[in-house]
């Protein structure tokens, strides 16, 4: 094996150990004691995989791995952690960390996971993530959900619905996976996937934009509003913008009529549409700096009032 | 027309509703607000009592806590209905001669009476705005109070007092029959009695039973339970641990919505300070009584909202209903027995315990007691959710509370009961909303959704809108209702996109009615109702719509065209600017033009315009024009 | 918390309504702001965040600020209460930071509710 690791923990026998099992393993191993240290380090030279801790005084884990991500999505990044709980490590993944490494660690488990590390870069690296694959830290945690919910009677919903959280959509793959691990046959897991509309097989952008098709949005106008999303965002309904950015869907009645016409962006509610009300809204979620965005707010606010 | 008010028949009306069961000669409205209540009003009221009673006046006279009137530096303030007076800074030492003047021999005590004050305040008082004016709160009685993320709160708002009285003073027995006797019926829609339905589930053997609680509000147009459940969550589960006692189960789901999150976010809170409170779980105030409670989120589909769907979707199923019987208080969740409840209905539980039947039913009407919870939205000036007595008039509603339609336009109806529900018009404004009067109609009062339209609403496109919802939101077991909400959905889009012909509206409601006969499930028994319902009371509409091919009020796009009336057009430009598709052309002050070929129908210059110089014409219009 | 008795309630319910009695616990004011959907849509949190920097620029201890959930008229939210001793609670509509800024000033600090943005004095009956 070889390739470039970054190693940053507040711990030099962190460091240390890390350094010794992987150079052995023949990777090149570079160390930073910090996450403003192990930013610097990031922008100047390219690491294959960046391993870090989440607790470090000064700048901490999560706001490392953002940092680094923002910079470069593409950046391989896992996570030793003392402190596995289910909310970092969920945060982390969904920054699309690869992997995480609990510790104590003995070497075997570090060789491993940066190998499986390495190999998932690869698959990734230089074209489109493969097909029906997951990071390994996804597919764990998806089966620690498994396992928890496992022996509960009627559980299929409550798993699919963390897994796709944790996911983001129910793939084939992942709904024979739960269908394996509850011992339930994946059909019947397929056709509770396919009645419920909260579920869905097609990936998300980053944000998802629900419209409310209620009645008292319906009356105040909500197609309008609709139709300008379309345009702007150049996607149907239930599509995915092209830079993955946004996903469109619509929902029965998100019940805040009194705010009619109304809709979500992830978990934020915007009430009293009006078409220039409804693209400045996803403006604050990705920069209006690609071409069909500029376009589509200069037309509203050429037509605007 | 414009509505006019008569505000004295409103005031009786409202307090004849209150007195409708009891018989009270008068009712004394004690203001309990923090100032009053600082100012001693909560002796006032018992020596009060104790002096009413002394005279023997307790049986022909009431006293009433009501809320803030505005009045606190006169506090304790309080006004006598129906004589209408209103006294001020009512002390203890004055109420044996404050009882005898006014109770005994009749004249008002003028001591005490109101003295206008010489300099008005500029700020208006509750009894001022008609929108707080008439509301009744029970269901919300929290609202706006207390932080609902916080127990104490709750607790200090007299919370947890009726699970304790229910669970350490009654027998179940007698918690349905406090239940029963007071006539609460299910908020949910299809109003049958709560105690009713726990009575049948009580009486059925069986170690494992279930309690459940219906979140999962899918009508569009309604969102009272997702404001309870974010803003009194403590009340449902009150209401909840109450059930369970009444029919000896042990378990209980709370079935929410999954976009509702907030609403999940500060149940869960409260589900887990119940537990650390002992409020959940063994041995709850040391009565030998357990109850664990969870929350079950749902996956986006309305027809979970019917019970027997809601059990299936629990079990982790494709949420399908089932044919009844057996009914679930014999074979639900799991085919345990189970009582599945609407959360605004366990909200008013631990009211009706801890002040008892009687008090429940002096608001209401004789069939349909207490008070209800509206969502009220469209086209009134004030949009919210209101609760009051049943029995009040829907023009109350809609033009006191509601404050009328949004920019002085005309009322054409109100849409009530969601999908399942219809559109009530303005010849019918006038009847008192209760379950019956509803029904009678052709809508239902469903979860209290109450959508209002003015003349910019097309009804025929109205009628589609619901079938859209559900035709879509059918489960596909039975086929009636996934087969003909299709085919009558599909007649309708021919009616509004210009292919109708004159005899579909027969077969409208002929298919309308068989699916209303053959239908497995509640959803699609009342699937027909918006357009069976349209007809009754819009059938000029289907035929303009069918024979003219105009939509008048402009919103089916292919049976319209819009024009500018060159008299009233003023050359403002306001719609030039509004229009998308920019067909408006026309100098500044002389009148503008549409160009037809390019106007797309948007409405846009329609609701721009100031002078109400767009008409709007059949589509025949278009090709008349010769541009 | 311990597993609540009955007169635990009773004891919980007086002592919370001593110390959220103005008079009794001698605050001067207590300001409720409505954080249901409607009023986090329309940026309730906003309004808070206002008032509350107000009051701690201003070095205040003796306001109880607290939120509830929604207060019915979802179409003017953001709204907020204010009570102050003696007078009915007055209940603000359609607020914006500056509007609750000024409210802190004029009303709470000194006792004149600021009328143009007042919806109504008083609260709702529930029985």
């Amino acid at each position: 094996m070889s390739g470039s690791v970054l190693v940053v923990d507040d711990e030099l026998v962190v460091i240390k150990s890390c350094e010794r099992i992987l150079t052995a393993e023949g990777y090149n191993v570079d160390s930073a004691s910090g996450g403003a240290e192990a930013l610097r380090k990031t922008e100047k030279t390219s690491y294959d995989l960046v391993l870090t801790d989440l607790k470090m005084p000064g700048m901490d884990g999560l706001t490392l791995i953002k940092l680094i991500k923002r910079a470069n999505p593409a950046q391989g990044i896992v996570v030793i952690t003392g402190y596995p709980t289910q909310e970092t490590i969920k945060e982390a993944l969904e920054m699309g960390i690869i992997d995480y490494v609990p510790k104590p660690f003995t070497p075997a488990v570090l060789t491993d996971v940066t190998r499986r590390a390495f190999q998932w870069i690869k698959g990734t690296v230089g074209g489109e993530k493969p097909k029906d694959e997951f990071p390994p830290a996804m597919i764990a945690e998806l089966d620690r959900v498994i396992r928890e919910y496992k022996n509960k009677p009627g559980c299929a919903i409550p798993v699919l619905q963390r897994a796709q959280e944790i996911v983001g959509y129910l793939p084939p793959l992942i709904q024979k996976r739960i269908a394996k691990g509850l011992n339930i046959s994946p059909a019947e897991i397929h056709s509770i996937v396919s009645f419920y509309s909260f579920f869905t097989m097609k990936p998300r952008g980053d944000h998802t934009v629900r419209v409310c098709l209620g009645t008292a949005c319906y009356v105040k106008g909500i197609e309008t509003i609709i139709a300008k999303l379309k345009d702007t965002l150049m996607i149907d309904v239930g599509g995915i913008t092209a830079d993955k950015k946004f996903s469109l869907e619509t929902v029965r009645c998100l019940g805040a009529c009194g705010l009619a016409p109304v809709m979500v962006i992830d978990h934020d509610t915007y009430g009293s549409l009006t078409q220039k009300k409804a693209v400045d809204a996803l403006g604050n979620y990705a920069s209006l700096q690609t071409a069909e965005m500029s376009e589509g707010d200069e037309s509203a606010a050429g037509k605007g009032d | 027309m414009r509505y006019k008010r008569d505000e004295r028949y409103k005031r009786n009306e409202r307090y004849n509703a209150i007195n409708a069961m009891n018989n009270f000669r008068a009712n004394i409205m004690l203001c309990a607000g923090t100032g009053c209540v600082a100012s001693g009003a909560t002796n006032v009221k018992s020596v009060l009592e104790d002096e009413l009673k002394k005279k023997g006046l307790e049986d022909e006279i009431k006293v009433v806590l009501t809320g803030c009137n505005g009045y606190c530096a006169k506090g304790p303030v309080m006004s006598v209905y129906p004589d209408d007076i209103f006294y001020q800074s009512v002390t203890t030492e004055e109420i044996p001669k404050l009882v005898e003047e006014h109770f005994l021999k009749g004249r008002p005590y003028e001591k005490l009476m109101f003295k206008e004050p010489e300099k008005k305040s500029a700020v208006p008082l509750m009894k001022d705005i008609p929108f707080f004016k008439y509301q009744v709160l029970r269901v919300l009685r929290n609202k706006g109070l207390i932080d609902p993320e916080k127990i104490e709160e709750y607790i200090a708002r007299d919370g947890y007092q009726a699970a304790a009285k229910a669970l350490t003073q009654m027998t179940p027995e007698d918690v349905i029959n406090v239940i029963k006797d007071s006539g609460i019926r299910g908020r949910g829609g299809a109003g049958f009695p709560t105690g009713m339905k726990w009575e049948f589930c009580s009486k059925v053997r069986s170690d494992v039973k279930f309690m459940l609680c219906n979140g999962d509000e899918g009508d569009p147009g309604a969102f009272m339970d997702r404001s309870v459940m974010e803003a009194d969550p403590h009340a449902v589960i009150e209401g909840m641990i109450i059930g369970a006692r009444a029919i000896g189960s042990h378990n209980g789901y709370i079935y929410v919505r999954a976009e509702y999150p907030l609403a999940v976010k500060r149940l869960q809170l409260a589900i887990d300070q119940c537990y650390e409170a002992g409020l959940l779980g063994k041995n709850i105030f040391d009565s030998g009584f357990d109850f664990d409670l969870e929350i079950y989120q749902g996956a986006g589909a309305f027809v979970c909202g019917e019970e027997t769907a809601l059990m299936r979707s629990i079990e982790g199923k494709r949420g399908m209903p089932r044919p009844r019987p057996p009914f679930p208080a014999h074979k639900g969740l799991w085919d345990k027995p189970s009582v599945l409840n609407n959360v605004e209905t366990l909200a008013q539980i631990p009211l009706i315990i801890m002040n008892g039947a009687d008090w429940y039913k002096s608001l209401g009407t004789e069939k349909s007691t207490g008070t209800k919870v509206f969502a009220l939205t469209g086209a009134v000036n004030n949009i919210g959710l209101i609760e009051v007595p049943m029995g009040t008039p829907l023009k109350t509603i809609i033009f006191d509370i509601g404050g009328g339609i949004k920019k002085g336009r005309k009322f054409k109806a109100v849409q009530m009961g969601g999908p399942s529900g219809g559109c009530i018009p303005e010849s019918l404004i006038d009847i008192p909303v209760t379950y019956e009067d509803v029904v009678k109609t052709g809508a239902i009062m469903g979860s209290g959704g109450m959508v209002v339209m003015d003349d910019n609403n097309c009804m025929v496109s109205t009628a589609k809108f619901f079938l859209e919802f559900t035709a879509d939101e059918s489960c596909g077991k039975c086929v009636p209702c996934r087969v003909g909400t299709r085919i009558l959905l599909d007649m309708l889009i021919d009616i509004t996109e210009g292919r109708g012909k004159e005899s579909d509206i027969e077969p409208l409601e002929d298919l309308g009615r068989d699916i209303i006969a053959a239908s497995l499930c509640g959803l699609g028994q009342t699937a027909p109702n918006p357009i069976l319902t349209t007809i009754r009371y819009f059938k000029d509409e289907y035929e303009s719509h069918i024979k003219d091919k105009w939509c008048k009020a402009g919103v089916c796009r292919s049976l319209c065209t819009f024009m500018i009336d060159e008299k009233t057009c003023t050359g403002c430009g306001a719609c030039m600017r509004a229009c998308p598709a920019k067909a408006i052309t026309g100098e500044k002050k002389k009148p503008h033009n549409i160009m037809q070929e390019v106007c797309v129908r948007c409405r846009s210059c329609y609701e721009t315009c100031k002078f109400n110089s767009i008409r709007i014409l059949p589509a025949s219009a278009r090709e008349k024009v010769i541009w | 918390m311990t597993r609540l008795t009955i007169e635990d309630l009773l004891k919980i319910k007086e002592k919370h309504q001593a110390e959220f009695n103005l008079r009794e616990g001698g605050y001067r004011a207590k300001v409720t702001v409505h954080m249901g959907t409607c009023g986090i849509a329309a940026g309730a949190r906003a309004v808070m965040t206002a008032l509350m920097d107000e009051i701690s620029n201003a070095g205040i201890k003796d306001v109880i600020v607290t939120t509830s959930g929604c207060a019915g008229l979802c179409a003017r939210e953001p709204m907020a209460t204010v009570e102050i001793i003696n007078q009915p609670p007055v209940k603000y509509c359609d607020l914006n930071e500056e509007q609750i800024k000024q409210i802190f000033k004029e009303h709470i600090m000194a006792g004149t509710p600021v009328e143009k943005y007042v919806l109504v004095a008083g609260c709702e009956t529930t029985y």
